[in-house]
């Protein structure tokens, strides 16, 4: 029995999607082969405890602190992912059926085996028996088919919802096109088997139930309590943490939730999230107020310089592009030859200067070591500095010389730092290699948006953050023309869709990365964006924070939006 | 007589703004960031590494420039407004007053926000929107000392001999209800240019790479704690501008008004 090469192709895409190569993907399909072609199970995680390295002592006392530098800036809306995945709580205090490893690969949490039904459209969780809610009563296959219907339900209005369309009548029931919450394909066959019927074949669901929004929800609670049940004294969690006290505008405290199966191996009793503004920078940390802080730019130079905390400071992956939007439906930007123009105008080396390390000079949409990734002279060549080359294409333009600008505006998002000075860079280099003078307008984030997709602005300064590690998402998610949804650019260009199907629709990885690599060269020649820098991120901990984890490229990974599985990793090292 | 010292020397800074900083306010020098002051860079330089002395010189540009262009708005708003509701009288005063009332209830920088807001940032914007918040004051000066002054014997006269309204406000109202007008204006300007600086500071003031203070200091108030001189210096350039225009403006009432000791 075969799997059909349309399904094992669009199992691949998502596989890649979470990091996953050819060779695992061999590997995988190997193993279908194993099982008959029928599907497949993978082990279920076990409770693997870190344990303290060789002359590491753990501490009495294991209370961990962190945030600041923009980790945990606001007060979370709630801690409620499965109605509204960006309500910025801690994610700690839930575990879903599956998790996302430290590179991104999805495996079983409360699920002990995952199975599907010959074609991938229907899959088998069985969940695993020795986990418990913070009450001490069992997680059962229920309280999934409950908490995705509660997202699907349209009475609970979850923002995004269509994140489970993929289940059968799951779109319907949340369109109100079906009232009969049965006919939704997701169903409790006993307490530890939940059964997951799908529209179609979707070979990747397992990985999409790794996601932040397939984290459950406690019945008893919400039906308790409403919008106040993941208060501190109504929340119930089924994750390594419970909520012990959650001070608004203040700090969150968690608390081992004992109950939990992992709980023996987790090693912190206590973790502190004090809500810090931005501005405060890594004071608390210096101030030994907390054992980890992300890092910005002002601080970030200080503590690297400073040989008390330079060995605390550590980089970790968090994949980014800031690039520039010439409008190609707006003068001066619908000639071709001024884009190139400004292409060739920015000094990328000089701009990135101002960031103070956090961030890159780039040459493409993907940073180098993720998959997609070029290294090609001849695309390098594209974008290169070259101030003589810039000048050189306004040739014949009315531009010529770098004269008769009309007004330029530079629009940009209100957002964190390090966005600002950037911006203020690239004008200053703009305006040096082409003397053309753009004013810098800094919009609120709602209108910016507006403004953006309704592809009214001029000039744009902006940064796309990786959802997940495909060029699919780089490139198809961002800059395809038939995109109806959150476009943009104006920009349009068939050869360049036609290679991004081509990328979406061929199985074989290396075919695949080379239809992405002609798209970003005709991107490029174009003059669709330009590329200016790549994100960096720092974070510093102290040294009495261990078992961080790593990822394959040997960088330590901190909770994101992909990776969430941090704290129960972590310990506190007794201080010599 | 410090107050106006200060006021005449920021006038000249801002007129001769070119010739007198030692860089240009835009110019980047990617070698030298966030460089602390220095026998070169005397007030150090900024994030991009441009002289923050030069870029405070050409702040005092747009700081003069706001401070006095708000105010002939306000000017041009208010005594119209003020002068012909005090003399008419009646229902258009009614009216008038009460409509000066409901803007006067606005919480300014609030108003001027939202009006931005809608605009846009810009220098223009700004003047447009200090003037459209700030008339409301000097309305209502020039109502009270037009309503005192119509019923004095001379402006009797001068309507007993025929003069028309436009000959009487000009000729014999407005120039009595003067000094506390210029007294008014100049107690205005140090409230426009902390208006601008805290617009700018907030955002929606000026946009980049024309320097203002408030700007400056709101852009690196993140980086005081790492790079001070960023911030101190504009902040300090404030501070000492609003005192000397209070002193300036004591002064200009002291000499214009010495019934009001």
């Amino acid at each position: 029995m075969r799997i059909p090469d349309e399904q094992l192709a669009l199992f691949q895409t998502r596989l890649e999607a979470i990091g996953l190569g050819r060779r695992d993907f061999l590997k995988v399909v190997g193993a279908m082969a194993a099982f008959g072609g029928l599907g497949f199970a993978t082990e279920a995680r076990a409770a693997k405890p870190t344990k303290p390295g060789p002359g590491e002592k753990l501490a009495k006392d294991q209370t961990f602190r962190f945030g600041g530098g923009g980790w945990y800036q606001n007060d979370p809306a709630s801690h409620d992912f499965n109605k509204d995945l960006y309500c910025s709580g801690v994610p700690a205090l839930w575990a879903g059926l599956m998790v996302f490893t430290a590179d991104f690969v999805a495996e079983p949490w409360m699920a002990s085996k995952v199975q599907s039904n010959k074609d991938g459209s229907v899959w088998t969780f069985t969940i695993r028996k020795d986990s418990r809610w913070s009450d001490n009563s069992p997680v059962s296959a229920r309280d999934f088919e409950w908490s995705f219907k509660r997202q699907l339900d349209p009475a609970t209005a979850a923002p995004y919802a269509s994140f489970l369309y993929d289940i059968k009548n799951g779109e319907a029931f949340n369109k109100k096109q079906v009232t009969d919450r049965d006919q939704v394909g997701v169903k409790a066959k006993d307490d530890w088997t939940l059964e997951v019927t799908l529209e179609g074949p979707r070979g990747y669901f397992p990985v999409l139930a790794a996601y932040l929004a397939a984290l459950p929800a406690h019945r008893g609670a919400v039906e308790k309590h409403g919008d106040k049940w993941t208060e501190a004294a109504n929340i119930v969690t089924n994750g390594p943490f419970t909520l012990e006290a959650w001070e608004h505008n203040k700090q969150i405290v968690l608390k081992k939730n004992p109950h939990y199966y992992g709980a023996k191996g987790v090693h912190l009793n206590r973790v502190v999230i004090p809500i810090i503004p931005v501005a405060s920078g890594s004071l608390p940390y210096e101030n030994n107020e907390l054992d980890m802080t992300a890092l910005q730019a002002g601080d970030l130079k200080k503590l690297q310089s400073d040989p008390r905390s330079s060995k605390d400071v550590f980089r970790y992956p968090f994949p980014g592009t800031w690039y520039l939007l010439p409008q190609v439906t707006k003068p001066p930007f619908d000639n071709l030859k001024v884009r190139r123009a400004v292409a060739h105008a920015i000094d990328r080396e000089n701009v990135v200067k101002v960031s103070q390390g956090l961030a890159i000079p780039a040459w493409s949409m993907i940073p180098p070591g993720f998959p997609g990734a070029v290294d090609d002279p001849k695309i390098k060549a594209i974008q290169k500095y070259d101030k003589k080359a810039a000048l050189d294409m306004l040739k014949g333009t009315p531009f010529e010389g770098g004269k008769n600008w009309p007004r330029i505006a530079l629009s940009m998002r209100d957002e964190g730092l390090g966005s600002k000075p950037l911006a203020e860079a690239v004008q200053a280099v703009l305006l040096d290699s082409l003397n053309m003078k753009t004013e810098l307008e800094v919009l609120e984030p709602r209108v910016f948006r507006e403004r953006l997709w309704k592809q009214d602005l001029q000039f744009v300064w902006i940064r796309w953050f990786m959802d997940y590690p495909d060029p699919h998402n780089e490139y198809f998610d961002t800059f395809y023309g038939k995109k109806t949804t959150g476009k943009r650019q104006a920009w349009v260009n068939d050869a360049f869709d036609r290679e991004l199907e081509a990328g979406r629709d061929t199985r074989d990885p290396k075919k695949r990365l080379e239809h992405y690599k002609k798209a970003e060269e005709i991107m490029q020649s174009d003059v669709g964006y330009v590329p200016v820098a790549w994100v960096v991120r720092y974070a510093a901990k102290k040294p009495w924070v261990g078992g961080l984890e790593k990822n394959k490229a040997g960088e330590f990974v901190v909770d994101g939006n992909i990776y969430v599985d941090m704290l129960q990793h972590l310990y506190v090292i007794e201080k010599g | 007589m410090v107050g106006g010292v200060t006021v005449i020397l920021l006038c000249l800074l801002a007129i001769f703004a070119e010739a007198i900083a030692p860089y240009s306010y835009t110019k980047p020098n990617f070698g030298r960031l966030y460089e602390f002051p220095s026998r070169d860079f005397p007030l150090g330089t900024d994030q991009l590494g441009r002289d923050v002395l030069s870029r405070m010189i050409y702040g005092a540009r747009v700081s003069m420039l706001v401070g006095l262009g708000a105010q002939v708005i306000v000017v041009l708003i208010g005594v119209p407004i003020g002068a012909i509701s005090g003399y008419i009288g009646g229902r258009t005063d009614l009216l008038l007053t009460r409509f000066v009332d409901v803007m006067y209830a606005f919480p300014r920088l609030l108003f001027v926000i939202l009006v931005m807001s809608m605009l846009g940032a810009g220098l223009m914007n700004i003047f447009i929107a200090l003037g459209l918040t700030g008339w409301v004051g000097i309305a209502r000066q020039t109502r009270a000392q037009v309503l005192s002054l119509k019923e004095k014997e001379f402006v009797e006269g001068a309507r007993a001999l025929g003069a028309g309204f436009w000959r009487v406000m000009t000729r014999h109202v407005l120039p009595g209800a003067l000094t506390p007008i210029v007294v008014s204006i100049t107690f205005g300007i140090p409230e426009a240019i902390f208006t601008e600086a805290a617009l700018s500071f907030i955002g929606v003031g000026i946009n980049p790479p024309t320097p203002s203070w408030g700007q400056m200091v709101g852009e690196n108030q993140q980086f005081l704690r790492s790079y001070w001189h960023l911030c101190v210096f504009p902040s300090i350039a404030i501070a000492v501008t609003m005192l000397s225009f209070t002193f300036f403006g004591d002064g200009v009432r002291d000499a214009l008004d010495p019934k009001m000791q």
